[in-house]
């Protein structure tokens, strides 16, 4: 439940689908500091030319006249609600608690019989010692691969530092709705979410994603994979010819609908499914169940037949 | 200046991260849907576990009073997937993928991944208006963790978590080593 969908202001109640704080009450939501976050905050029914009037022109004064009444009599009749009980709150051993600790407990004998096995392998595989520190750093710099344990665990790292220290999920697919609101404004005058939702901005994670650019540049650069090409490595080209006409066409159109589910779903794949699933999440787990749901069909589809 | 720092050095963690996974290839974003090369799954997971674990102990040694929690609209989260499967499936791209790819020197992330990203977020914000007021309103849990949804510790929820990943990994391990 939306903390707002349960406020006392009728208002908040109604127009709880969506995320429109600041459209109505100013301020800065992509700001990491409480001051300049609450900059220029303003009470919206003080003012509904200015709040209400760029989704109901015609009747912005009637409407806000019904809300500031329920806001007046709200405010004379009660003192503000006690801080509610947190509605969970700890407890050693409820019911959840102890069929977790079963799980845990089935799921460790089930990783002991699985991991036997690849332990062993591990320990048996040989190691070579014989070459020099400096030049094995340079070669595990160069490599064009790493062990997707290593990476993953690298980027959980810097999903973990990106939360606890600078308060923001690691997402990519945000800064491109902020950089698309420049054009969109443009574009679409009257569009109620270019108007209240998204304004443009070079933010935080705009970048991040110029970092993700220099990133990816600096480690292909040093695996000698850096080059300008126009079609992928593999697997491509057998399917979908060498016209470079072709790639961009189904680039461009992939992408669209990449873009387009993301903001659907609240977030991408770094944003929604790993942030998200770190911070454990229920929407990440549904949205990953999703992208499968999706992409192996859409995958059987492009590949079936001769060839495929 | 200070500010924009911790994203630049953050975002090149993450880029290199990519490509070191190998997540920069058509073939390998592909190859999770084709059931044939899950290194996107492993990577993905073990991310998850890993940043579930670091949060955690933030939040426990005091160091942020509460994670940003994604909220969760279980129909608007569901629909949004599959639509970003068909077009990951697609294109081969998620978008730090694509930007990860342009940062490799791909001309078709330069010149067809980017550009459809805008148009995708433009015509997210055409259709917000119409279809999110219905979408985000079935199954809406708000800003909710399953340990919070289930009364339970986090930690325990962190622990059967990353063993059902772990399990997930060795079983699937056989799948294009």
């Amino acid at each position: 439940m939306r903390p707002v969908l349960q406020d006392t202001q009728p208002w908040h109640v109604d127009h709880g689908y969506g995320d429109l704080c600041a459209a109505c009450h100013a301020g800065d939501p992509t700001a990491a500091e409480m001051a300049p976050a609450h900059r220029g905050l303003r009470s919206p029914l003080l003012d509904p030319s200015r709040a209400c009037a760029g989704c109901h022109p015609s009747d912005a004064w009637a409407r806000a006249e019904r809300y500031q009444a329920v806001q007046h009599r709200a405010t004379r009749r009660s003192p503000p609600p006690a801080p509610p009980a947190p509605p969970h709150p700890a407890q050693p051993s409820t019911l959840a608690n102890r069929i977790l600790a079963a799980l845990a407990v089935l799921f460790s004998i089930a990783l002991y019989l699985t991991a036997r096995s690849e332990l062993r392998r591990w320990r048996s595989a040989p190691r070579d010692h014989a070459v020099p520190a400096r030049a094995r750093l340079r070669a595990w710099l160069g490599a064009s691969q790493w062990s997707p344990y290593a990476t993953g665990t690298m980027l959980g790292l810097v999903v973990g530092y990106s939360e606890v220290f600078c308060g923001r999920p690691l997402a990519a697919s945000g800064a491109f709705d902020r950089l698309a609101a420049w054009p969109g404004r443009w574009l679409f005058p009257t569009s109620q979410y270019y108007r209240h939702v998204m304004s443009p901005g070079i933010t935080w994670q705009v970048w991040l994603i110029v970092g993700v650019l220099g990133g990816a540049f600096a480690s292909s650069r040093l695996a000698g994979e850096a080059r300008l090409r126009w079609l992928p490595d593999r697997e491509w080209t057998p399917r979908f010819g060498a016209k470079p006409v072709v790639r961009l066409a189904l680039a461009f159109f992939g992408a669209v609908l990449v873009q387009l589910g993301a903001g659907i779903a609240g977030g991408c794949t770094s944003g929604l499914a790993i942030s998200g699933g770190a911070a454990l999440s229920p929407g990440a787990f549904v949205f990953m169940a999703g992208m499968f749901a999706g992409g192996i069909p859409t995958a059987w589809l492009w590949y079936r037949g001769p060839g495929g | 200046m200070f500010e924009i720092a911790k994203p630049l050095v953050l975002g090149f963690l993450f880029g290199w991260s990519l490509h070191k996974a190998g997540l920069t290839h058509y073939a390998r974003i592909v190859g999770v849907y084709r059931l044939r090369d899950l290194t996107v799954m492993r990577f993905m997971l073990t991310a998850l576990v890993v940043g579930a674990a670091v949060i955690q102990l933030g939040l426990d040694a005091g160091f942020t009073a509460s994670a940003t929690v994604p909220s969760t609209a279980l129909l608007a989260n569901l629909v949004g997937g599959v639509v970003f499967g068909v077009g990951m499936a697609t294109a081969g791209y998620c978008p730090g993928t694509i930007v990860a790819e342009a940062g490799e020197g791909r001309l078709d992330a330069w010149l067809g991944g980017l550009p459809g990203l805008l148009v995708g977020a433009m015509a997210f914000g055409l259709l917000q208006p119409v279809i999110m007021p219905t979408l985000s309103r079935v199954g809406a849990l708000g800003h909710v963790t399953l340990a919070g949804l289930l009364g339970a510790s986090p930690w325990l929820v962190l622990l059967v978590l990353s063993q059902a990943v772990a399990l997930t990994l060795l079983l699937v391990a056989r799948v294009g080593r």
